[in-house]
Formats: C-alpha cells, sequence, structure tokens
C-alpha cells in the first residue's frame, strides 16, 4: 500500500485516547491506532468498500462525548429489557456501564472490559484487537484508539447451554451530538451452547454516532446464536465491525436485524478457521423515510468441509436505500466448501434503493458456492389471491411483508428470542405501513 | 330475484377485446357450467368476475344480489359473497393455511359487522371442512399451496370455498390437472356445498368434470360470445361433437 502524504481532513471526530489504565500494552495499542487514523481518517466514497455509503456527512458533525443525558424512563427501559427471558443483562448508557440497571449475574461470568483487563489480563491482551485490527477500516481505528468500556465474557470449556446473555447500548436524550464507542470481547470456550443478544437503541433527537466494535472467538465445537437489534433513533449513525473466528467442528448462526439509524454499516467477519466449522449469516432490515442501511459480509473460508449460509432480507419503504455486499472467500485449502447466499428485497415504494452484490473469490477447485439476489415489489398475484378471499388491500400487503420478514425470524433457535422478535417485527412493520400510507 | 345479472359484458386485456357482450343470467340454487375452447374467453369471464385488475371492462353490467359488482374491489367482491375457485391457486410461503384463513374469515365477518371469531370456534369449524375434502391434519400449519401437488392445491380451493361459505362460487378449470381420484374428492366437496340459497359457475373445457358435478345448464363460449345454452345434455352432445360446429356458427 501506497502511503499517503496529505492528511484526510475529517479526523477532527477524534480528539482523544480512551483510557489506558495504566496499561502499557492498551497504550500503544491505542496510540498506534490513533496514528493510523489520523492516517486513513473515515473511509472516502472513493474507497471500494465504502462506494455506496457516504461517511462525509459524519464527518461534517461536531461530536462529543456524551455528559449525562436526560434519564431513561421506566418505560424506554422495558421495552429493550430481555430479564423476562431469564437473560443475564448488562446495560451501557451513551457508552457507560451502568450496574444499577444491569443484572449480570447467572450461570455466565460477564465482565466490563475493564474488570476483565483485571482479572483476565492475558487473555484481553491476547484477544483485543485480533480479530477486528484497527487496520481494517478508519472506524475499527478510531474504537481501538478512542473506547472506553464494553463487555468481556469468557466461557470456560465444557460448560454446556449456559442460556441467554443480552448486552444492551442506550444513547439516551441528549442536546448536542454525541459519540459512543463501544467495544466487546467475547470468547467462548469448547463445547459451550449460549445465545447472545445484543441490542442497540437511542432516543436522541441530535445525531448520535455509535461506532461498535465485537470481536468474538468460538471454541471447537461449540455452539453460539448472536443477535444483533438495531433500533437506534433516527438521527443516529451506527457503525459496527464485528469479527468471530471460529473454530473446528463449532457452529455459528447470526442475525442481524436494522430497523433503526440514518445511516447504518454492519460490517460482519466470520473467519471459518478449522474444518467443519460452519457459520449462518442472516439478517432482516426494515427501512423507511431516508434511512440507508448498509450491510457487508465477509465469509472466509481457511479450511476444507466448512459449510455457510447467507440470507438477507430487506424491506423498503419511502426513499430508503440499503446494500447488501456478501464477500465469499475461498481459499486454496478450503476444499469442499459449502456456501450459499441468497439476498432478497421488497420495494414497497418507488423512491426506495437496493444495491446487491455478491462477491465470490475462490481460489480452490472442489467448492460449491452459489449466490441468488431477487429485489422487486410485493407480488401482484399473491396481493390479488389474498384480496380474492376478502382481506383488504393494505391488509393484504401487510400479511405479505410481515410473512417475508417472518421467513428469517423462523430460523432462530432460542425459542423466547424468536417469539419477542416476530412480536418486535410485527410492530415495526405496522409502523412502515403507516408511513407508506401516509407519504 | 336473480343471484347474478351479466348484460353484454365487454371486457379487454391491453387493448385487445376477449369478451364481446356476454348475456347470463343465474338464479340462487343454480348450478351453470361455461365450456368452450381454449380462447374463447371462459378464464377472462372468471377473472372479471372477481376483479382481477389486469382486465379492462369495456362494456355492459353485472349486478350481484342487486348491486354493482363491477364497481366493487376484490376484496367487496369476496366480502359480499363472491369466490373463485382459482385456475392456478397462489403459493405464499411464510403464510399458514390456518393464518390466511382466519384473515379471510374475519375480513368477511367484520365487512357484516360481526365480531372476529374465537380460536376454538374458528378451529372447530375449520375441522368439518376439512374432513369434507379429506385433507391431512398437518394442512392447517403449511404455507399456503407451498409445495402442494396440483390435487392438493386444488382441494384447497374447494376447502376454501367451504370455509368462506359464498353466495356464489366460480370454479375455474377446477379440473384442469387432476387425476380422476382427486377430481372425485373435488366433486363430492363441491356437491356437498349445493344448496338452494348458493349459485355455482363451473367453467370447464372438458365434460368430464360435469360427469360428477350435474349442471342445470350448460353455455357455450366461443369467440367472447355464448353461442349456445341448454340443459346439461348440451355437454354430452359437445364431448361427442368437440367445439368446431358451433365455432363455426360464430364465425
Amino acid at each position: 500500500m501506497t502511503a499517503t502524504t496529505i492528511s484526510p481532513d475529517n479526523t477532527a471526530i477524534l480528539s482523544a485516547l480512551g483510557p489506558t489504565y495504566g496499561l502499557p500494552w492498551l497504550q500503544q495499542r491505542r496510540s498506534d491506532a490513533m496514528e493510523l487514523f489520523e492516517r486513513i481518517g473515515l473511509p472516502p466514497v472513493t474507497h471500494e468498500d465504502w462506494r455506496l455509503t457516504n461517511t462525509a456527512q459524519i464527518a461534517k458533525i461536531n461530536f462529543s462525548v456524551p455528559g449525562s443525558g436526560t434519564p431513561l424512563t421506566p418505560e424506554q427501559l422495558a421495552g429493550l429489557c430481555l430479564k423476562k427471558l431469564g437473560a443475564q443483562q448488562m446495560v451501557f448508557v451513551d457508552g457507560k456501564f451502568s450496574p444499577e440497571l444491569s443484572s449480570p449475574g447467572g450461570k455466565v461470568e460477564i465482565l466490563t472490559l475493564r474488570q476483565g483487563m483485571e482479572k483476565h489480563g492475558d487473555r484481553v491482551q491476547r484477544f483485543l484487537g485480533r480479530e477486528m485490527p484497527g487496520q481494517s477500516n478508519g472506524f475499527s481505528a478510531m474504537n481501538l484508539a478512542a473506547f472506553e468500556d464494553g463487555a468481556f465474557i469468557y466461557l470456560p470449556p465444557d460448560q454446556g447451554d449456559m442460556g441467554l446473555v443480552h448486552l444492551l447500548w442506550i444513547n439516551a436524550s441528549h442536546d448536542q451530538p454525541v459519540v459512543v464507542h463501544p467495544r466487546n470481547l467475547v470468547i467462548i470456550g469448547s463445547n459451550n451452547q449460549i445465545t447472545l443478544v445484543q441490542t442497540y437503541a437511542g432516543f436522541s433527537s441530535q445525531p448520535t454516532l455509535c461506532n461498535a466494535v465485537t470481536e468474538m472467538v468460538v471454541g471447537k465445537g461449540a455452539k453460539v446464536e448472536l443477535i444483533k437489534l438495531q433500533r437506534e433513533s433516527d438521527t443516529a449513525f451506527h457503525i459496527a465491525n464485528e469479527a468471530i473466528h471460529v473454530h473446528e467442528h463449532a457452529d455459528v448462526q447470526s442475525l442481524c436485524v436494522n430497523t433503526g439509524g440514518h445511516l447504518v454499516r454492519n460490517n460482519m467477519t466470520v473467519h471459518l478457521a478449522e474444518p467443519f466449522a460452519q457459520a449462518t449469516l442472516n439478517g432482516l432490515t426494515l427501512a423507511a423515510g431516508d434511512q440507508h442501511i448498509d450491510n457487508h459480509t465477509m465469509l472466509d473460508h481457511a479450511r476444507e468441509n466448512c459449510p455457510s449460509h447467507e440470507l438477507y432480507k430487506h424491506l423498503l419503504g419511502g426513499r430508503a436505500s440499503a446494500v447488501f455486499r456478501g464477500t465469499i472467500l475461498v481459499r486454496p485449502d478450503a476444499q469442499k466448501t459449502d456456501s450459499k447466499q441468497t439476498s432478497k428485497t421488497i420495494l414497497l415504494s418507488d423512491a426506495a434503493v437496493m444495491n446487491s452484490q455478491p462477491q465470490l473469490e475462490i481460489y480452490a477447485d472442489d467448492v460449491k458456492c452459489t449466490h441468488g439476489s431477487t429485489t422487486g415489489p410485493l407480488d401482484d398475484e399473491q396481493l390479488f389471491y389474498l384480496r380474492s378471499r376478502g382481506v383488504a388491500a393494505a391488509d393484504a400487503g401487510a400479511l405479505l411483508t410481515y410473512a417475508f420478514a417472518r421467513d428469517v425470524l423462523l430460523r432462530i433457535w432460542h425459542t423466547g428470542m424468536r417469539e419477542y422478535l416476530e412480536e418486535f417485527v410485527a410492530a415495526e412493520l405496522h409502523r412502515l405501513h403507516l408511513d407508506q400510507a401516509e407519504s | 330475484m336473480a343471484l347474478v345479472e351479466i348484460k353484454n359484458l365487454e371486457a379487454a386485456v391491453g387493448g385487445k377485446p376477449i369478451l364481446k357482450g356476454i348475456d347470463l343470467t343465474i338464479n340462487p340454487g343454480e348450478v351453470h357450467a361455461i365450456m368452450g375452447p381454449n380462447g374463447s374467453g371462459k378464464s377472462t369471464l372468471s377473472s372479471v368476475l372477481a376483479g382481477r385488475e389486469t382486465y379492462t371492462v369495456t362494456g355492459g353490467s353485472v349486478l350481484f344480489d342487486g348491486k354493482d359488482l363491477l364497481d366493487l374491489s376484490p376484496e367487496e367482491r369476496a366480502c359480499e359473497g363472491l369466490f373463485m375457485a382459482f385456475q392456478y391457486p397462489v403459493e405464499i410461503p411464510g403464510v399458514t393455511t390456518s393464518y390466511f384463513l382466519k384473515a379471510a374469515v374475519n375480513a368477511i365477518r367484520k365487512h357484516h359487522g360481526q365480531d372476529e371469531l374465537d380460536a376454538m370456534d374458528f378451529l372447530k369449524m375449520v375441522k368439518e371442512k376439512m374432513a369434507l375434502l379429506e385433507m391431512d391434519k398437518t394442512f392447517l400449519n403449511r404455507s399456503v399451496n407451498e409445495g402442494f401437488s396440483g390435487g392438493e392445491k386444488k382441494r384447497n380451493e374447494i376447502f376454501q370455498m367451504a370455509v368462506l361459505n359464498p353466495k356464489f362460487a366460480i370454479l375455474d378449470e377446477t379440473d384442469s390437472g387432476l387425476d380422476i381420484d382427486a377430481l372425485k374428492i373435488v366433486a363430492n366437496g363441491v356437491n356437498a356445498l349445493r344448496s338452494p340459497e348458493r349459485a355455482i359457475l363451473v367453467v370447464t373445457h372438458y365434460q368430464r368434470l360435469l360427469d360428477y358435478i350435474v349442471p342445470d345448464f350448460v353455455h357455450v363460449l366461443c369467440d367472447g360470445r355464448i353461442v349456445k345454452s341448454g340443459g346439461k345434455e348440451l355437454a354430452l352432445e359437445l364431448e361427442k361433437r368437440g367445439y368446431a360446429w358451433l365455432e363455426t356458427a360464430a364465425a
């Protein structure tokens, strides 16, 4: 790579390093990341990976680190809480761990990243920044330089079914633009089973930038379900970089649900690092107004006999736009790879835009990789069939969009989460259809 | 009073005239059969009556139970008691048959100012109708028509007719793609639904279905017009002689 001689002009957003807790290695990683960020800045639209998501508007806003915002109401919290599903829950408000709102007790030892550095110092030092290094892009560099806190989960091997863990990140209401850099590190020892849910929510009418990084290692034979629910306010910029390292015979299923945010970018990278590791990446995006939601996935098949499946669905109304770019990399050692990628979109308005791009890079010769993409309005024949049975046109549309979305939700392994999201998505679709009716 | 009164009905698709003046009166309790060669306009007539928007009505009128049918949306027609069994039933992945039927039943009940049916009553009613069509128990939890065989799809249409209890049912080539056993099940279902209040219009290419659903009247459609009407014996004559002699008469 050629070094740029001119510094980008969009680096003012990062003003200070995060705390170093007297750890020289952390000090070093942070200052390296800061230096890198000052050189590369926020990704420009001229960068192939960011061609369809323009971060220039983020650079124009004068974000600051949040002071105390408007206290959250019990109603706001109740809608986000998963305690009724028996979840161990960790809540962060404006990037700071909130012990009074959290209930981390249970089978899994959940710590803050700061506590993790005290208790599992070597592990954190070993894994922090390994799966999602600063070099990946300007946002991951900025996160590494500036993150304040996050969750640290370490599950020793052979614990069995560890239930449901919920990491809830909330941006409270502020009277100025604020930025937070959540960072989570999750290490699942071999032969464990766990469901990990991340919710990102916000209540500010001012712009917020949530720049999250989650790194995860999944040990041999473990079975992990990851669910991310992004339901930030409609003034929010949400950028998430997630990376998962999957060991032999481990099975990872992820679902990324996006309903909120003004501009959203999710980068999901999965390294199928050993034979017989498998990954399923699903996504559901519901967008209206002028929302822009971009999902980039990268399935890195490093070794042989790893199956992977992807299903990303989008329901777009208003002037919403969405991007799905799914890269499947099959390295020379990844013989017998079986990979299937599907992207499906329903456009509920003429002005909505979908951009779907499969990207297959195959360097092995005995593999099966398929991809497919469909985009279009609701099916006229299906609509007429429902109407001919008495169902009003608007209700028929709602029923078909719900069925379209539900198809993804039915794949969720965790029963409680499946029901929770079916209800949530039904309510969001109702809102989407009301928006359509008004516009 | 006639239940359905079609007068000089004309319809076109993409500017091309298909129906060129249909007159047909159907009374409650009657079963009428519309027969005709391919391209005569049989399915167009069904679609126009059900309200499919790909067809443009260019002339004439249809009174249904005293109301101007052509003025109603497809869902209003259904709520008023019109039902069409589709020639090609549509698959709706992700919507279970049970959810679909509940939505339909309750939409129609709402139209008539009735409360929604409670879950127990709904299930009881639906199970009775399933027995009538010899349907498998798993059927309610399967997505509408998804992965159904041709016979299952057609049985599902008649099952829906039984559940929705229409005043006027149009069977659009319900016999197409059915083997003899499936045909018998479907015909038995339809016959069980014959009643003095209900009229049925059977649209078919072949006489075979009419051995099992015996009509009161038979009409022959050629080139967008009814060229001959008669009793059930007309169907047998068509079986013997084909349509050619009538097509010549129409031309």
